[in-house]
């Protein structure tokens, strides 16, 4: 009998041979995709300077990934769109009308401080993007402070409202508001509904895990609703504090960082709640507006610590 | 992640193909031949001995077929077609053994008489408790499901002679929830076929609630059935049961790979990976002319380009592959330290509990070959410790 088989040579390799499909390359195109809607909303809300942002992030970050890689003798990898999502992750917090330099300085700072200097990316124990905009938060805060930046519009910035004017300068601002970024904001950022709806893609796509933004949200709820018990009058409600700001856009793109988050179940979740707890101290105490991303790097440092609340493994007695 | 279940359509039935002309059935390394070469067997004749006597371990190896020894290599034994007989010589005729009983043995006896029917019995012990696997162990590879639908009957023969010979203290039956599936005097644990939990190693939690389940056997389907048809044959095993690409098939013990494929309509597409087993634990085989080796219990077939190519890429530390891990350990770190030959680092980090099971490399979207990184640490430590004991000795 002649064989159906051609004659041909198989790949050996070791088990398993099946694979769930995931790749970097396809989670971050995913999450590009998923952020467009946001994006979109942001350049129609704050013009074609928006636009220009996004373009000059994402743009810096690329050529600066790929300058790095060039010295360091590592092989190219914009292919993967980890430096490009980490460009545009960073453009979705700065003010829409920031100057190309601060965009450019921001954007190279978030490659080389917060990746390439680990190692690269998968290397850094912090989030990338929030290494970018501490540095320009601290070094240039009146280009970073939203309501100077966008004087244009005869709109407020909520959380700088409140930290400078108190709760009732914030009573005017409705909750749906928020949700639809009708006001003042981060490019992105503030479009809370719509990145609200992209990290709910992407966990339904199982692509980010509940564990971090679930508690994440928690703590900022939590914590902001027992300021809110002790004094409303003095205290925004824990609703504002979750739809203000960068609060979404912390919960399911800054937080979940990979490299930078726990791995463990309990860990990730305890490592949320801190986060959520930093983000609300942060914006009662703290100098600046809002401080989520400050909040996310103090949660970063924390992970290797919580990272020690190991199950025990299979077997273990 | 997407979830991995178990639960396949069978087959209508377990078929059967043209018996093969030329079988290759493979030795191990506790086998001595029995034959010499160009002697004529029969179909069930001894072909290999086992080196040791006891009643447990792996069992003698038999011809599958009527023919000739054309070949006896260190890992198989070929038998061949009996080559048509000069002029005025009379053809030889290759002897069967006949039926053995096996009314008037139990214990050890029992299981030597196992043992040179061919059966494996290296997994049973005397008095303990047994847990039969009756899930598909892995997606794709159903024999277990389809034996415990169409072999119930020589599946109770099976367990009505294992509790002749090792006595077992209690038999537990783990099935997939729903499915009715049921074997005499054992008790049915129901569980849900979501691979990792249908190995082995997490059945037996299942079926005994502990992690460290004393005096515990686990055997599968597959195995049960090997007793099971000893049993009720009275003859030597000579067969293997196996699932191809959604068929159930009965062949004898070392017919080519590319027969069964060929007898069965399925085409290798070039370049493909073809393993023996399941698609999460099973044996990438280089030839498609080895033979079925009788514990087998599927053939997968992987086509090229199917899933993303795993490669030496960076650990991107995204914790996936901690998520799924049934060990409850750090795949991702243990393969870190693996990759740059920090082998020592990975053992107070528990890699012994590893089980294989795959699934980290199943999951990692940096497509590293996590569990590939293990096992070489595993491999490492194992050569360390064989080391180190034989300087002990050798200063003692
Ligand atoms: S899944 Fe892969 S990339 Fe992620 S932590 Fe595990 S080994 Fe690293
Ligand atoms: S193979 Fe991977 S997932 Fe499975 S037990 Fe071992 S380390 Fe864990």
């Amino acid at each position: 009998m002649v064989s159906q088989q051609s004659p041909s040579l198989h790949t050996v390799t070791a088990p398993p041979f099946w694979h769930c499909g995931r790749t970097v390359t396809g989670d971050m195109y995913r999450l590009l995709v998923a952020l467009v809607p946001a994006a979109l909303l942001g350049v129609y809300r704050f013009g074609y300077d928006a636009l220009t942002v996004l373009a000059v992030a994402g743009l810096t970050a690329v050529i600066t990934e790929a300058l790095i890689q060039r010295l360091m003798e590592q092989s190219p990898s914009a292919h993967d769109f980890t430096a490009l999502a980490d460009g545009i992750l960073l453009a979705f917090l700065l003010p829409a009308t920031a100057p190309w330099w601060l965009v450019v300085v921001g954007s190279a700072v978030t490659i080389i401080l917060g990746r390439m200097v680990f190692g690269g990316f998968g290397g850094s124990p912090v989030c990338a993007p929030a290494v970018g905009w501490c540095v320009l938060t601290v070094s240039w805060p009146a280009y970073m402070d939203l309501n100077g930046m966008l004087l244009r519009w005869d709109l407020v910035e909520p959380l700088s409202e409140l930290k400078y004017f108190g709760v009732e300068a914030i009573s005017g601002i409705s909750l749906s508001s928020l949700v639809f970024g009708q006001n003042l904001g981060a490019l992105g950022a503030s479009q809370a509904g719509l990145v609200l709806a992209a990290g709910v893609a992407l966990l339904c796509m199982g692509q980010i895990r509940w564990y971090i933004p679930v508690s994440y949200l928690a703590g900022v709820f939590g914590t902001a609703l027992i300021y809110w018990l002790i004094d409303p009058q003095l205290y925004a409600s824990p609703l504002f504090h979750l739809l203000a700001g960068t609060t979404m856009f912390t919960a399911f793109f800054l937080l979940p960082y990979p490299s930078a988050s726990p791995v463990f179940r309990i860990p990730m979740i305890l490592f949320g709640l801190m986060a959520g707890a930093l983000t609300i101290l942060i914006r009662v105490y703290g100098i600046y507006p809002d401080g989520a991303p400050f909040a996310v790097l103090l949660a970063n440092l924390c992970t290797p610590l919580l990272d020690l609340i190991q199950p025990k493994p299979f077997g273990g007695r | 992640m997407k979830k991995l279940s178990t639960a396949t359509p069978l087959s209508d039935s377990i078929r059967s193909i043209p018996a093969p002309q030329r079988v290759r059935i493979a030795l191990g390394r506790g086998h001595t031949p029995a034959v010499k070469r160009k002697q004529v067997v029969g179909k069930g004749q001894v072909l290999a001995e086992t080196t040791s006597s006891g009643p447990f371990g792996v069992g003698f190896v038999h011809a599958t077929i009527d023919g000739i020894v054309e070949d006896i290599l260190p890992e198989a034994i070929i038998i061949g077609p009996i080559p048509s007989p000069g002029e005025g010589k009379e053809a030889p005729v290759p002897e069967r053994p006949g039926r053995a009983e096996h009314k008037n043995l139990a214990d050890e006896a029992l299981v030597r008489w196992l043992r040179e029917m061919g059966i494996d019995t290296s997994r049973f012990h005397p008095s303990r408790t047994v847990v039969v696997n009756g899930l598909n162990p892995e997606p794709g590879a159903f024999l277990s499901e389809q034996l415990l639908r169409d072999e119930r009957a020589t599946l109770d023969a099976g367990i009505n002679l294992l509790e002749r010979a090792v006595r077992p203290g209690n038999v537990h039956l783990v099935v997939a929830r729903g499915s009715g599936y049921g074997l005499h005097g054992a008790h049915v644990v129901e569980a849900d076929p979501q691979y990792p939990s249908t190995l082995d190693a997490l059945v037996a939690v299942t079926a005994t609630g502990s992690e460290n389940p004393e005096a515990t056997d686990v055997i599968s389907v597959a195995d049960l059935y090997r007793v099971g048809r000893v049993a009720t044959t009275g003859l030597p095993l000579t067969e293997a049961v196996l699932t191809v690409e959604g068929h159930a098939v009965r062949v004898p013990t070392g017919t080519p790979i590319v027969e069964v494929l060929d007898a069965l309509g399925v085409q290798v597409p070039a370049g493909a990976t073809v393993a023996l087993g399941g698609p999460m634990t099973g044996e990438a085989i280089s030839s498609l002319d080895i033979g079925v080796p009788e514990n087998c219990t599927a053939i997968t077939i992987v086509p090229p380009g199917r899933y993303p190519q795993v490669g030496p890429n960076p650990c991107i530390n995204c914790g996936e592959c901690v998520l799924v891990c049934p060990a409850r350990i750090q795949p991702g770190m243990l393969s870190r330290y693996a990759e740059f030959a920090l082998f020592e680092e990975t053992r107070p980090r528990h890699i012994a509990a590893c089980v294989e099971c795959g699934m980290c490399t199943y999951v990692c979207p940096a497509n590293r070959p996590v569990l590939q990184y293990i096992r070489l640490a595993k491999h490492k430590l194992e050569e360390q410790d064989a080391f180190v004991a034989t300087c002990r000795l050798q200063d003692e």
